[in-house]
């Protein structure tokens, strides 16, 4: 399944103008931390004709992962990946089935040893031998032990492989955990989300091909460029959190209006994540800005374990020093907009709405 | 006698399927096929709030 290479002229791949991929590259920068002139270094890292072999191992898992990558609505991303890693084996996506795939498997693991990226999806199972997920009649927990010392790098891609996610829900019937827990020689990145943001994989596997080693990661090994701040730091309701305003039922006022979440069991508080500041889907949605809590689904003893309404334990409040008003007063865009951008510690996402908020109002009054 | 093919994994699709047939005289006399993972959704959603079923049973399948 080697794909060709699809690399249009000039560096560009095929299908993307220079100043789009240039563009996307900066933005990328931007994700992982980087300055933006990183942005041309990445992108040339992003054509090397130096692609590194990718075995995609499924384990328990109900493939949103994958879908996740390969489904989104702008072309860049799926063209992006297929075109920057060489996807030797995914059950999801190869051509071959039964020993064909197996044998091919095995030698591109064979031909790429300790030079392929190991990604997983899916947790895995250990109760009663590990039978509850199997691939050619073997369990996939030693498909793992045996394939991941051969790897350059092991990736956890979602809260299942990261942790165990839905299956080691109470009472884990199958024994389902993530990957670290059975890869103990190398560290593992987990890129946890159910399902997680595929611009999180794509920043690590780019930060891997342009700096030649991996991002930093937190203790949970979680790159830090991605899940360093809690979601409700960033979050765009947050002003009114920290104003007291609250929406106490589904479908009653303060829900219309926006307001804060927390009440309604948000586990923004308790959640490490970037949501807020890199959406979904590519028309910029994530579930607290259609009007559900956050459920914590990247976050290990939260996801899938917490009541899903009851209220959540932050973690650490930080009160900015002025509050911001999330909702103006008619007349007084200006002002409101001047105390959004003096409490600094509001988050980007609240300035931003209220720089539109301002500009509803006209925004013509002076400070 | 009846040869036995067995095709696992059947890739292209989600999930884990096993197929498992018999042939004989160049004809399938008998053919299985199986899911080969299992979670137990059934075991984690008993005692469960009902409102937070949706939650889980929704992982079922992602694509």
């Amino acid at each position: 399944m080697k794909s060709v290479r699809l690399t249009g002229r000039r560096g560009v791949p095929a299908g993307i103008s220079r100043r789009d991929f240039i563009k996307f590259c900066t933005a990328m920068a931007a994700v992982m931390g980087l300055p933006a002139r990183m942005g041309p270094r990445i992108a040339r890292a992003a054509v090397s004709p130096r692609r590194p072999s990718v075995i995609w191992l499924s384990a328990q898992e109900c493939t949103g992962c994958t879908e996740t990558l390969l489904r989104a609505d702008h072309p860049t991303l799926a063209t992006l990946i297929l075109d920057l890693v060489s996807l030797d084996y995914s059950e999801t996506l190869n051509s071959g089935a039964g020993l064909q795939a197996e044998e091919y498997r095995e030698r591109m693991i064979r031909e790429n040893e300790g030079r392929f990226i190991l990604v997983c999806e899916g947790a895995i199972p250990v109760n009663d031998g590990g039978i509850y997920c199997q691939v050619g009649g073997r369990p996939v927990v030693e498909i793992l032990k045996e394939t991941a010392p051969k790897a350059a790098a092991v990736i956890a891609f979602g809260s299942c492989a990261s942790w165990g996610g839905v299956p080691s829900a109470d009472p884990n019937p199958t024994g389902a955990t993530g990957v670290d827990r059975i890869v103990k020689d190398k560290p593992v990145i987990n890129i946890p989300g159910c399902p997680p943001n595929p611009y999180n994989f794509l920043s690590t596997v780019l930060y891997y091909l342009t700096l030649g080693k991996l991002p930093e990661l937190d203790g949970k090994g979680r790159p830090k460029f991605a899940y360093g701040r809690l979601i409700h730091e960033n979050c765009e309701r947050r002003p009114h959190f920290d104003a007291g305003r609250f929406a106490e039922r589904f479908g009653d006022e303060g829900h219309r209006k926006g307001w804060c979440l927390y009440k309604l069991g948000c586990k923004g508080p308790e959640t490490f994540n970037n949501c807020p500041t890199l959406r979904f889907n590519d028309v910029g949605v994530w579930p607290v800005n259609i009007g559900h809590p956050c459920f914590g689904c990247s976050e290990k003893g939260v996801g899938f374990a917490e009541p899903l309404f009851q209220p959540a334990r932050p973690l650490y409040i930080t009160p900015p020093t002025q509050f911001a008003k999330a909702r103006p007063e008619p007349g007084r865009g200006a002002s409101t907009l001047a105390a959004a951008a003096a409490g600094a510690a509001v988050g980007a996402a609240a300035v931003a709405a209220g720089v539109s908020l301002g500009k509803k109002d006209g925004g013509s009054g002076e400070e | 006698m009846a040869r036995r093919i067995t095709i696992d994994p059947v890739t292209r699709i989600e999930g884990h399927l096993r197929i498992d047939c018999e042939v004989e005289g160049g004809r399938v006399k008998k053919a299985w096929s199986s899911g080969q993972m299992w979670r137990g959704f059934e075991l984690i959603l008993q005692g469960r709030d009902p409102l937070e079923a949706w939650l889980y049973t929704q992982r079922f399948c992602g694509v």
